[in-house]
């Protein structure tokens, strides 16, 4: 299993040169044989699974094909809702966690086809990014034990990138798609506001949530993306736009697309060897044909502040009965993070919704008139260990968050598309990654950009050496 | 709170943030408008509806 990608696995189910129960057991053996060590899953249903890749096999064999992921064992973050699983949200406490639909996300995979292997561990609340969990163990980066994998998808980072499951669902409020997926050498895209639904996933924050596909290549997620996204009656927010063939549309060539790389903000403070990563990724666009260019856009700082201001306040909001009665069943530093949003005045979180139309607004006239997407570092530096981030005080390790999303959090202000792509490793042995950001509702372009980069630069094919 | 209180620090620095901002925001801005900016910004609609499973469709 290892090294296939989602695509090609879902190929050879077709083409009936592996059946549904062999490519389910042989993950779950995987996760015996490694989770021990990287704690990537909280809950692993096998039996469950098993009997769905028994029916599956059933239905292949009288030619009946559900979808275009018929077989294809996937795990979904621990916030995600699934009849008859736990949700823990990463928290000691499950009980208060429980929602009024079932995940609409995973429904729609699973009636493609998809097998539910589990549900993976994530960072508490989904509010940190680095990907160690009190409760349920740190997760590991698959590349260096040792090192974060990433948050708040930590799981579905890690999951994917050792090949326990073959793709997964995350939730991105700050960058919690791209930052597991830049740490761990995989494919994540945080879609638009509104492509994807929510319901059915624990909030964070309404105005900043999003769910998206995490998955060994920028194909691979095409293709889950294709199956999730949509208009959903369980999600207001949700758009009625049509759903374009993400997966159809990667091999349309990208000559002449114009593609920004921010001159400002990105790539300030950037590890040496992040740098010249990202840098060398640009250029092998340029190479394929997309006409590159620096741009200056409008000020990231104030979309990040306005992002911070609505996301702390509303996060306080919803997990307001936790926070009164178990406030000690917290880890420090989301604990400290939830007292913050407390303490923000109405006043400001109005006139933050406000200015976030207008910026958006603003950001996407000006800078989409000049380029049709940007091309922009997703994490300042290798995964960092996890030591490291841990180590001080709670005001040192929220300092630390709030650095390390820094990147990723100005799109979840603006609700672009943004997409993590792998573009090489650190002389370290940990992967290196950039982001490609594009207009509202634009995945289609975002993902052929991604895909064109990574079938030219091939890091897909390198994963970690894990035994 | 003392403004030796990091999280006090925290919340004046996002607070002057937006006071710095809104002076110019118009009377008219309201927070509904940022997804019609989505809307308005995204290219030319194709593709299909979406695929909604059957007790979506059933939802009320």
């Amino acid at each position: 299993m290892t090294g296939r990608t989602l695509s090609a696995l879902a190929g050879e189910i077709r083409a009936g040169r592996l059946s549904p129960v062999e490519a389910t057991r042989a993950c779950l053996d995987r996760i015996a044989r490694l989770d021990g060590r990287l704690r990537a899953f909280i809950t692993v249903d096998a039996e469950n699974a098993l009997a769905a890749a028994r029916a599956l096999e059933a239905d292949a064999r009288a030619g009946r094909w559900r979808g275009p992921l018929h077989g294809v064992p996937l795990a979904f973050k621990d916030l995600c809702h699934i009849p008859g699983l736990p949700s823990s949200c990463g928290t000691k406490t499950p009980q208060y966690f429980f929602a009024e639909h079932e995940c609409t996300a995973v429904r729609r995979l699973v009636a493609a086809g998809a097998v539910t292997l589990g549900k993976l561990n994530m960072t508490e609340l989904a509010m940190g990014p680095f990907g160690d969990n009190a409760h349920h163990g740190d997760v590991q980066n698959p590349w260096r034990p040792g090192h974060c994998s990433g948050g708040s998808s930590s799981g579905s980072g890690a999951a994917v990138a050792a090949g326990l499951a073959l793709g997964a669902l995350g939730t991105d409020t700050g960058g919690s798609i791209r930052l597991p997926a830049g740490c761990c050498g995989i494919a994540g895209l945080k879609p638009t506001y509104g492509r994807v639904s929510r319901a059915g996933v624990m909030p964070l924050s309404w105005s900043m949530d999003h769910v998206g596909p995490m998955a060994p290549t920028v194909g691979d997620a095409a293709l889950l993306l294709g199956v999730i996204a949509g208009a959903d009656p369980q999600d207001a927010t949700s758009s009625p736009r049509a759903v374009p063939d993400y997966a159809g549309a990667l091999s349309e060539p990208i000559v002449g697309l114009r593609v920004g790389v921010p001159e400002n903000y990105y790539f300030r403070g950037l590890h040496p060897e992040m740098e010249a990563g990202v840098r060398r990724a640009v250029a092998v666009l340029e190479g394929l044909g997309a006409r590159v260019s620096e741009i200056r856009v409008p000020d990231p700082q104030l979309i990040t502040d306005v992002a911070n201001i609505i996301s702390r306040a509303e996060s306080a909001a919803i997990h307001s009965r936790l926070l009164r009665e178990r406030p000690q069943d917290l880890q420090p530093a989301v604990r400290a993070r939830l007292e913050l949003g407390v303490r923000i005045p109405a006043h400001d979180y109005l006139q933050a919704l406000r200015l976030r139309a207008r910026l958006a607004r603003e950001f996407i006239r000006e800078v989409f008139a000049e380029v049709d997407a940007l091309a922009a570092p997703v994490i300042r530096e290798p995964a960092p260990a996890l030591a490291d981030v841990k180590a001080g005080t709670t005001e040192d390790v929220t300092a630390r968050m709030k650095e390390f999303s820094r990147l990723t959090r100005p799109w979840n202000g603006l609700g672009l598309p943004a997409l993590s792509v792998p573009c090489g490793l650190s002389a370290a042995g940990l992967p290196l990654a950039f982001q490609i950001v594009g207009r509202p509702f634009d995945e289609a372009t975002v993902l052929k950009l991604g895909h064109a980069y990574e079938q030219a630069a091939g890091w897909w094919r390198q994963g970690p050496a894990l035994g | 709170m003392t403004s030796a209180d990091p999280l006090a620090m925290d919340l004046a620095g996002l607070a002057a943030a937006i006071e710095r901002a809104e002076g110019d925001l118009a009377l008219a801005e309201e927070p509904a408008r940022f997804a019609a900016a989505l809307e308005a910004g995204a290219p030319p609609e194709s593709g299909a509806p979406g695929p909604a499973t059957a007790s979506e469709a059933a939802a009320p």
